[in-house]
Order: C-alpha cells, then sequence, then structure tokens
C-alpha cells in the first residue's frame, strides 16, 4: 500500500463499497476483540432454567436451548471464525506468495511447471474434502480447520501471484532492473511484490470471507470448532432442531455470518476499484 | 489440438496418481495402524489380527498402495470395515443422489446466472445493474446450509410445500424425487450463480472494452449486438473456469447440505464413516470425489478448444 | 470543388468529455474522392475527431456544430439511424490490428457480418462478397480461405481484413485512424498503396489521421493540422508546405526535419574497439516439459561486427528481426549458445558466462517506452540511482544523493524533481529521467532501443538534441536500435540492416542511404516515409522552402 495514493484517504471514505465493507468488517473485529477480555455474560455457565429467553436487557439477543447469553456467543463465535480465517489466509500467503513469485522468476523452467503441477493438484481437492480427510485421521478442531482452508488458499495465492509477476517481468522496469545487475529474488521482493500488493490485498480479503464461511461450514457439521469454543456453524448446528420453536437462534448466528462475509466482500471490491490502475490512470 | 488433448491428459493422469498418493499416505500411513485405529485402544488382540490381515498391513507399503490403486481401476475400492459390503455398492446406492443433485444445482446457477449477468452488463453501473450486483453481493455472503436452513423453515415448516428432509429414492417416482432435491438445488445453486454472474458481468463488460467491439461497432453493430455476437462468447473463456471449479464446490458443498435435508448421499456416507472410524469408506469417497473433480477440469480445457481456435490449431 | 456537396463537412465542431473541452470548433470538409489527412500530435482530438464523425463517443459526451455526410446532418441522428450509416456508407480502420479483430471469428464470418447486418442477403452471398472483398484488398482466396483465424495472419494481413471490415459495402467515406503506425515500413508502404487505389477505384473521400507528415506529405489532397483540440491551418497539401502559415505547423514541420548538431566520428589509426561481437548465436527452444518436437528458432544469427569509442552506430530492421534480441544480448541479459563479446579488448559474455559487474556497467541502455520503464512505485531519486547496484563500492548516501543531482541537471531536469513519483513526468520528461539513469553509472555505450520512437516529433527532437549534446560533452557512444529510418540517419555515423537474424548490410550511414548495396536495404528506404521525396513528387522542393521560412 505505499506508493502515490496512500496518502488520500478521504477517497477511500467516497467510496461506498470501501466504506460499508469497513465498518462492517469493524464492527465484527472489534466484536472479536472485546470478546477477548469482557463477554456480557460467561458462555461457560450454563442455565437450564434461562434457556430460549427473549431479547431483554440482561440478555441482549436473548439467550439459547442451554441458557447461554447469545450476544456472548457471537461475540466468542466471532473471534472463532476471524481467527480460523485470519490465520488460514496468512497460511496461504506465506506458503503461496513465496512459490508464485518463484514459479513467475523461473518462467517456463521445470521448477515452474513443479510448482504449477502441485497447484493443479491441491486444486483437486476442495477444501471441505481435505479438512474430512484431516478430521478423519487426527479428529476434529480448529486448527486441523486452519491447516484444511490454509493449504487450499496456497494455490489460490501461488497462482495469483504468479500471473501478477509474469506479466511484471516482461515490463521494462524489471529489465531495468536486470541491467542493473540486480538479481532475481531481490527483483522479486523490491520491484514484483510491491506492484502487485494491491492484487493480493483483494484477495487477501476476498480468500478471508471464504475462510469464515468455510469455517462456520465445518463447524456446522462438526469438523471445525469444538466446545466450549463457540462457533456461528456449530450454533446454527444447534438450532436446526429447534427451528420451528425458536427461529431466532438459526437467524442471529446465520446473520453474523452473511455481514461478516458481505463486509469483507465490500471491501475487496472497494479496494480494488480503489487501486485499479487504470482507474488511476483515468484520474490523473 | 490433438497435442493439447495429449498435454491436458497427461496433466490430468498425473494429478491423479499424485492425488492417489497423498490419499493413501493419509488416511494409511499416518494414522499408525490403522486397524488399531479403526477398532479403537480397547480393542480384542484377536480381532485385531484378524483385521490387519483383512486389510493386508503385514505386507510392504508399496504392494498395499499399488493392490488399492490396481482395484480402483477395475472399480474395487475395498470392503468396509462397518458396513461389511464392497464400498464400491455403497458408493453406486449413494452417487444416485449426489450426482443428480450437483447437476440440478449447476443447471440452475447457469441458468439464473447467465440472464442476470446479460442484463447487468447491458445496464452497466445504472440501477438495474446495481441492484442485480447488490442482490448477488448478498448471494455470495450467505452460507448454504444456513440459506437451506431457511428454506426448510418457510417453505417446509411454515408453508409446508415440501418436506423438510429424506429422500424417497428413484423407485418412488421421478417427480417425487425431484421434489425432494428441489430445496437441497436451490440452496446449492444460490451462491454459486451469484459468483458465476458477477465473474460473467465482469467479463463481458471487459471484453466490451476491446478493439474488436469497436472494430464490430464501426460496421454499424448496435451496443446489444455487439454484446451478444461479439463479447458474450469470448467472455465465456474466463466463466468455464469457474463453472468448472463451481462443479466441485457443489460435489463437495453438496456433503454438507445433504446433511441438512438428512439425504443419503456421499456426503453422509462420508460422515458416517468418520464417526465409524471406517478409513476405508472415507479414502474411497475422497478419491471419487477428487477424481471427478480432475475429470471436470480436463473437460473444461477440452470445452476451451472448441470455443477459442487459438488452442485448437494448437498455437499455444 | 464545387457542385455536388462535399462527402463529409464538419462546420463549427465542438465536443466535451464531461465537462471538459476536447474538440473547438473544428471545420474541414472532404469531396469525393479525395484523401483528407488530419495531423498532430498526441492528444490533439485527431481520433475523437473521428470518433465524432461515427457517433461513438464515451459516455458523458457533448458534441455541438455540424457534421455532413453527403449533404446529411450527423448531429442529432437517433443512434439506430447511426447503427445504419455505419459500416454501410462510412467505414473506419483502426491502429491496433493485433487487436482489432475478434480472435473466436473467422475473417470470412467478420468481413459478411459488415454485409449480414445491414442487408438481407443470405448467408452464401455475402460470404461470396466476404470473399470478393477480402481478394481486393490483397487477401486472394486461394491461399487466405475465409475460415482462417485472425492468430493466422501477420499484422499487416489483419489490417487488410478490417480494410475488407470498413469497404464491403462501398461506404462514401472511409476513416483511417492510425492505420499503419503499428506495422513495418514495407508492410505501411503496401498498406497505403492499397488504401490509395480504393480512393481512386471507388470515388470515395479517405479521412486518414496520422502523426507522420511524411505520409500525409505522400497520401493527401488537403491536410489538416490539429493542436490542442483546434484545426489550426488547413491547406492543400503542396499550399500547407510551401506556404507555412501557423506557427504551430511551422513548428511541427521543422521538428520532424530536425537533424541535431554533433561531432561526426572520424576514425583513428590503431583505435581500440570498444565493443566487438564476433558470431554471435541466440537459440530459442520452446522449453516445456509437454511440448513435442522442440523447433528451435534462430534470433540472432552469426553476427559480427565492432563499435569504436565515440562512434554512434544504427542498427534497423523490422519488427522480429532480431534486434531486440541482439540489444539483450549485449546487455547480458540473454544466454548466448555461440560467438563473443568483447568489451574494450576484455571478453564480455560468452557461452553460458554472465559477464561481471564492473563489465556490465560499461553498457546501459534506454527503452522506448517512457512509461513502463519505470517502477511507478519509486521516487526519481531511487528510480535514477538503481544501476549503482553495478558498483562494486557502493557510494555514500551523500555521494549517491550528489551522483542523482549531477546526472538529472546533465540531462535538463532541476535537481529537486528527485523526490517525485514518475507519474507526475511528462512522457519526454521521462525519457529524460531514463537517460539520467543510464548516464550515472558513467557507461561507455549507451543502447537506445526505439528511445525516440514513442515521442512526439517535436519532443523528439529535443531528445535527440541532448543525446548528440551528452554523446560529445561524456564521450559516450550509442548503439541507435530503430525502425524509424530517418532517426538513425540524423545521428548515427555507421548502420546496420538487419533481417531474419543476420546483418546483411553495414556501411558508413550515409553511404547506406545514398546507395544501398542490399536489396533488402534498398526495399527499406524505399518503403520508409520521407517528408522531402514525397514533397518533390508534387514538384516542391524542401531545401528551398526551408531557408525561407525557417530563418
Amino acid at each position: 500500500m505505499s506508493g502515490a495514493y496512500s496518502h488520500r484517504p478521504r477517497r477511500y471514505l467516497r467510496n461506498p463499497s470501501f466504506l460499508l465493507g469497513a465498518i462492517l468488517t469493524a464492527i465484527f473485529v472489534g466484536l472479536a476483540l472485546v470478546s477477548l477480555f469482557w463477554t456480557p455474560a460467561d458462555i461457560a455457565r450454563l442455565n437450564v432454567s434461562a434457556r430460549l429467553l427473549p431479547p431483554s436487557p440482561q440478555n441482549w439477543l436473548g439467550t439459547d436451548h442451554y441458557g447461554r447469553d447469545l450476544l456472548s456467543m457471537i461475540m466468542v463465535g466471532a473471534r472463532t471464525s476471524i481467527a480460523v480465517a485470519l490465520i488460514a489466509v496468512g497460511v496461504g500467503m506465506v506458503i503461496g506468495v513465496p512459490l508464485g513469485l518463484w514459479a513467475a522468476a523461473r518462467r517456463g523452467g521445470w521448477i515452474d511447471e513443479l510448482i504449477m503441477r502441485f497447484n493443479d493438484l491441491v486444486f483437486a481437492f476442495p477444501a471441505l474434502l481435505l479438512a474430512i480427510m484431516i478430521t478423519a485421521v487426527f479428529g476434529p478442531g480448529a486448527v486441523n480447520a486452519i491447516v484444511a482452508i490454509g493449504i487450499f488458499n496456497i494455490p489460490v495465492f501461488a497462482r495469483l501471484s504468479r500471473a501478477g509477476a509474469l506479466s511484471l517481468w516482461t515490463r521494462d522496469f524489471i529489465m531495468a532492473a536486470r541491467v542493473a545487475g540486480k538479481g532475481a529474488v531481490r527483483i522479486s521482493y523490491e520491484h514484483i511484490l510491491p506492484n502487485i500488493a494491491n492484487l493480493l490485498i483483494v484477495q487477501a480479503t476476498i480468500q478471508f470471507s471464504l475462510g469464515i464461511l468455510a469455517e462456520a461450514g465445518l463447524s456446522y457439521v462438526g469438523l471445525g470448532a469444538q466446545p466450549p469454543l463457540a462457533s456461528w456453524g456449530r450454533m446454527l448446528a444447534d438450532s436446526q432442531t429447534m427451528i420451528a420453536l425458536a427461529p431466532q437462534l438459526a437467524l442471529i448466528p446465520g446473520l453474523a455470518i452473511v455481514l461478516t462475509v458481505l463486509g469483507l466482500n465490500l471491501l475487496g471490491d472497494g479496494l480494488r476499484d480503489l487501486t485499479d490502475p487504470r482507474m488511476e490512470a483515468v484520474r490523473r | 489440438m490433438l497435442r493439447y488433448l495429449a498435454r491436458r491428459l497427461l496433466v490430468l493422469a498425473l494429478t491423479m496418481v499424485a492425488a492417489s498418493i497423498v490419499i493413501f499416505l493419509l488416511m494409511s500411513v499416518v494414522p499408525g495402524d490403522p486397524a488399531q485405529f479403526m477398532m479403537g485402544m480397547n480393542a480384542d488382540p484377536a480381532a485385531l489380527a484378524a483385521l490387519r490381515a483383512e486389510l493386508g498391513l503385514d505386507r510392504p507399503l508399496l504392494v498395499r498402495y499399488l493392490e488399492w490403486v490396481g482395484g480402483l481401476v477395475i472399480g474395487d475400492f475395498g470392503q468396509s470395515y462397518t458396513y461389511r459390503v464392497s464400498v464400491s455398492q455403497l458408493i453406486l446406492d449413494r452417487i444416485g443422489l449426489s450426482l443428480p443433485l450437483a447437476f440440478l444445482a449447476l443447471l440452475l446457477s447457469v441458468v439464473i446466472a447467465i440472464p442476470a449477468a446479460l442484463f447487468a452488463a447491458q445496464r452497466h453501473n445504472k440501477a438495474g445493474d446495481i441492484s442485480v450486483m447488490g442482490l448477488s453481493q448478498i448471494g455470495i455472503a450467505v452460507p448454504n446450509f444456513w440459506f437451506a436452513m431457511l428454506l426448510v423453515l418457510l417453505f417446509s415448516v411454515t408453508l409446508r410445500w415440501f418436506s423438510a428432509g429424506g429422500f424417497p429414492g428413484w423407485d418412488a417416482g421421478f417427480v417425487p424425487a425431484m421434489k425432494a432435491l428441489t430445496l437441497p438445488a436451490i440452496a446449492l445453486a444460490l451462491p454459486q450463480a451469484s459468483i458465476l454472474a458477477r465473474v460473467l458481468r465482469s467479463a463481458l463488460l471487459d471484453t466490451l472494452g476491446e478493439d474488436y467491439i469497436r472494430t464490430a461497432r464501426a460496421k454499424g453493430l448496435s451496443r446489444g449486438q455487439a454484446l451478444r455476437r461479439h463479447a458474450f462468447r469470448n467472455a465465456l473463456i474466463p466463466v468455464l473456469t469457474i463453472i468448472g471449479l463451481q462443479f466441485s464446490f457443489l460435489l463437495a458443498g453438496a456433503i454438507i447440505i445433504e446433511n441438512v435435508f438428512f439425504l443419503p448421499g456421499l456426503g453422509r456416507l462420508v460422515f458416517q464413516g468418520i464417526t465409524q472410524r471406517d478409513l476405508i469408506v472415507v479414502q474411497s469417497v475422497v478419491i471419487l470425489l477428487v477424481f471427478a473433480v480432475t475429470l471436470v477440469t480436463f473437460l473444461v480445457d477440452i470445452a476451451y478448444a472448441f470455443i477459442d481456435p487459438r488452442l485448437r490449431r494448437g498455437t499455444v | 470543388m464545387s457542385g455536388s456537396a462535399p462527402i463529409l463537412a464538419v462546420h463549427d465542431l465542438s465536443l466535451s468529455i464531461g465537462g471538459t473541452p476536447i474538440l473547438e470548433e473544428v471545420g474541414f470538409d472532404i469531396p469525393h474522392g479525395s484523401i483528407f489527412g488530419l495531423v498532430g500530435e498526441s492528444g490533439s482530438g485527431k481520433s475523437l475527431t473521428a470518433m465524432s464523425a461515427m457517433r461513438l463517443l464515451p459516455a458523458g459526451a457533448r458534441l455541438t456544430g455540424s457534421i455532413k455526410l453527403a449533404g446529411r446532418e450527423l448531429i442529432g441522428l437517433p443512434e439506430d439511424t447511426m447503427c445504419h450509416l455505419r459500416g454501410n456508407e462510412i467505414g473506419m480502420i483502426f491502429q491496433e490490428p493485433m487487436t482489432a479483430l475478434n480472435p473466436l471469428h473467422t475473417i470470412g464470418q467478420q468481413v459478411a457480418e459488415t454485409i449480414r447486418i445491414h442487408t438481407d442477403r443470405s448467408r452464401k452471398d455475402a460470404l461470396d462478397t466476404a470473399r470478393e472483398t477480402l481478394a481486393r484488398v490483397g487477401l486472394p482466396g486461394d491461399r487466405f480461405p475465409l475460415d482462417r483465424y485472425p492468430h493466422e495472419l501477420s499484422g499487416g494481413q489483419r489490417q487488410r481484413v478490417g480494410i475488407a471490415i470498413a469497404v464491403a459495402l462501398k461506404p462514401k467515406l472511409l476513416i483511417a485512424d492510425e492505420p499503419t503506425t503499428a506495422l513495418d515500413v514495407t508492410t505501411q508502404a503496401q498498406i497505403l498503396q492499397l488504401l490509395k487505389t480504393l480512393v481512386v477505384e471507388d470515388g470515395i473521400g479517405l479521412m486518414l489521421i496520422t502523426h507522420d507528415l511524411a505520409v500525409v506529405a505522400d497520401m493527401a489532397d488537403r491536410i489538416g493540422v490539429m493542436e490542442a483540440g483546434r484545426i489550426v491551418e488547413c491547406a492543400e497539401t503542396t499550399d500547407l508546405f510551401q506556404h507555412t502559415q501557423h506557427p504551430y505547423t511551422q513548428r511541427l514541420f521543422a521538428a520532424s526535419r530536425h537533424v541535431p548538431k554533433r561531432r561526426a566520428y572520424v576514425p583513428q589509426q590503431g583505435d581500440i574497439p570498444l565493443l566487438k561481437v564476433d558470431n554471435l548465436v541466440r537459440d530459442y527452444r520452446p522449453n516445456s516439459l509437454f511440448s513435442g518436437k522442440a523447433r528451435t528458432v534462430r534470433a540472432v544469427d552469426d553476427v559480427s561486427f565492432a563499435m569504436f569509442p565515440g562512434e554512434n552506430v544504427g542498427l534497423v530492421g523490422e519488427s522480429g528481426c532480431g534486434k531486440s534480441t541482439l540489444a539483450r544480448a549485449l546487455l547480458g541479459l540473454e544466454v548466448v549458445q555461440g560467438g563473443q563479446i568483447t568489451l574494450r579488448g576484455k571478453p564480455f559474455a560468452q557461452p553460458g558466462k554472465p559477464p561481471a559487474a564492473d563489465q556490465r556497467r560499461l553498457i546501459q541502455v534506454v527503452f522506448q517506452d517512457p512509461y513502463g520503464s519505470f517502477n511507478p512505485r519509486h521516487r526519481v531519486d531511487r528510480l535514477v540511482a538503481e544501476p549503482l547496484h553495478l558498483l562494486n563500492e557502493r557510494p555514500s548516501d551523500l555521494e549517491r544523493r550528489r551522483k542523482v543531482g549531477a546526472v538529472l541537471e546533465a540531462v535538463g531536469l532541476a535537481a529537486d524533481v528527485g523526490k517525485r513519483f514518475i507519474h507526475e513526468f511528462s512522457g519526454g520528461q521521462r525519457q529524460r529521467i531514463a537517460i539520467a539513469r543510464a548516464l550515472i553509472v558513467e557507461p561507455k555505450l549507451v543502447i537506445l532501443d526505439e528511445a525516440v520512437s514513442a515521442l512526439d516529433v517535436s519532443i523528439r527532437a529535443q531528445i535527440l538534441d541532448l543525446l548528440a549534446d551528452l554523446s560529445s560533452r561524456l564521450s559516450v557512444s550509442y548503439l541507435f536500435i530503430s525502425h524509424d529510418l530517418s532517426v538513425v540517419r540524423a545521428i548515427t555515423d555507421r548502420l546496420m540492416v538487419m533481417r531474419d537474424g543476420r546483418i546483411v548490410e553495414e556501411g558508413p550511414t550515409s553511404d547506406v542511404f545514398a546507395s544501398p548495396k542490399h536489396p533488402y536495404t534498398a526495399e527499406l528506404l524505399a518503403a520508409a516515409p520521407d517528408l522531402g521525396s514525397a514533397l518533390l513528387a508534387r514538384g516542391v522542393d524542401l531545401d528551398q522552402i526551408s531557408q525561407l521560412s525557417l530563418v
């Protein structure tokens, strides 16, 4: 995010996608952060006598079938979702981006071919399938969910950074750097990485939102975070048997997922519009 | 064309071999002793020994791998440890539900997405475009299993148009079977249709900026004619990739949706396999799905060649 | 020019896009069977004048004034009527033949579409006409069947398809927007000849838009000169050159014939060559695990030459002849398969061995594209300082700043521009910065790879002056790579002509121009548009005019 346009914050605030996305994301990240040291109630304490309460001043969103405070559950669930998805994106970027840059630097060579075939291989395993395999052997849990989603993110970032880097390697300014005697590694981090950073950040927000959906799906089928950790997917699974009785238990966690994912996608869209070099050229 | 085909076929074969090795290592080597894993810590030593012999665990890894792969090629996945029947029989029973479900969802997704994208692209940055894109933005954010629950709440619990789950089987007739698949297919299709519509719209807008669209306009085509005659087919190229990827998402996504609707498909089978620690069932379903995904990727590559003459004549 | 109404009559045409004025009071006539040349530098509004006549303008465009096609007013016509006119009565061809055709449709389909869209003729009938039209523009059906796809044709052949699309229905007016700018000179000559023939045979009016004065001097009956959205001067071709009125036209005219003042190189006995290339070979093999038979392409084929200190050498050739590959090999960026390069008597690069940094320092480069040669995220001082990486002893920060300031001043920029980003500079300024970057390590040889090709003529003249000045002051030699013969003529001592990877002719520049020995060189020279000879053919002697009007 260095460069010519980082010091023009107003432009960002005038983009409705970016603004709405940033607000939604900030709310849920804020909830997750606050939950680290404070929640309205202790979600570990069950209180069957207070089960399925409607919203009230004590329980803003009501309580679930064990009498736990729903708002507290949503806050802790936000923490779980965001942590799993964020770490998974991190894993994908830390491994995928260098692989993609490496492949592009050796374009046409056997390293490139090998990395691309590895990508094909990972793409043959949808994240859910990967998670199923890992869970079948190691048992369910948040860490395994992170591993499964993270592995799936690797080829996404590898392909993206390879494609971005390939188009840059043909540019004259890279040629100029080579004439200046700089090697592939140095060119990759000095010239290529900063110029594909926008691309990567936009993709990261998209993968982040996909990660939240995937984590919800995995914990919904019982392969994700395990109790006592609250997670949105598990809350939905628990609510299913009581859907006719207490539909709000199904609606609230679902809305939390939708709003978080929507926020991240809007943020990504806004960032893409704001950092698109074509749009930049028009503005000049 | 032939060289292109041969190249894609080779990639397909290599991917399958690599995938089978990964699956084999993960399911048969990582657990240490699969027999112990499947029967649990307190298993009777005699039964354990019998299972080991049945699984052929006393033989070298390479032999076991080759035997497994050899079996796969002729459609023999081995014996299920819990069901005590051949896994191929189990899969055959279940695939009759999962495959039609995925196809139905894919069809729905394409049928919704294409008109939506054309509609939006023709009204670029106008109200119609903005509302279609807004809806699709929400469609992407909705988890399909939650959407499924809402559909059940509305159509089964409240309106009572559809049953909340279960599958009568194809023997019960086409209409009841399709009725049971309708809500699951809609739940699966909606998010995918949203993604597809967005991709197709932006591909259309990209191609509308190409020089050859200007040429088409200069020869007297209206904006709409240029869009339909010149932009659409060219925009299909990136869209095909997405459709291919979606099929694999749908197959895998069906695993979750089947659980929402209690449908006896591959997804249920694999979960039963996990809870019963039936590694053979799990590994069989996984390799089957991986094969399906790889095959679809291959088919998409072939479809490219039909759309794009540059590939057909072997210049790329 | 009286009697029937002109094919195109433009009066008081003004255009604004999103409130920004683009064209102001543009006016000109194009009579039947005549060629109107519209010249001007980039951004002067030539293309938008053409697009206004087509009424294919971006959203937010506001058009006022009058455009009459054979007496019929176009401004205010509804869109579906315009659709009926485009392709039917006005045809248009574009600059970029590589992207102007739909890659997924056959050439037959694309030409027949013009016919099908405007008439109710059958598919077969339309294809028959398409075949005739393609044959007419030089793509006969036996060698270029209708089911060919664009990617199977060369740039010049694709441009012929573009022309066929435009003239299939014999329109009254043909608009050609820089139709040959992307083509090689020999192809350019053929396409221009084709356009001339069409004008004569069909009696159509041609509006030819170009930045190249030599092209219009050769082609046009009347010329309009555009500057900043206005036509500043408009006259019959010979009149325009003989009695140039407007100062802008005079400047444009002077710039396009500009010859920088420079000291010619005088060979001296016993000079050690600065650069010596012996039997250099560069092969390309498409290397991939899966590609079947590997066919080697020999991009540089047994090339030998030498350059002496202070000597400027030109390397000309058409696209794909291997001149850029040769340049990259000289920069140590290509792995060569055979031969050797010697720099000041020491081996520079040999097969399989990259050159050492202190050797590389001596050869630097300036690229063609002033926009793509800089990392947009770095500031100018960092961009200019990049080659300092080649020095064995890295200069201190202070020394570095001093060097950057010094080279920026040497190329005519203020030393304090270093803190700015590259997008704040114009094309000409960027090319100055590129030269500064090349000079910061005090090279002995600078390769100028089409370094002035992307610049407008007035800027080009300034950059050529700068280069000539720097060459004498800093005793740098240039290897001047270009497809533009007139530029090479102005600034080099010796000339090499390259074709299919080989150097087919080499000699003192003036000798090669005066009496080319190789037939290919002769062909190139004949095809290259030249203002002097174009006007001479019209009975105008340029040398006399320049004495009169430019003093």
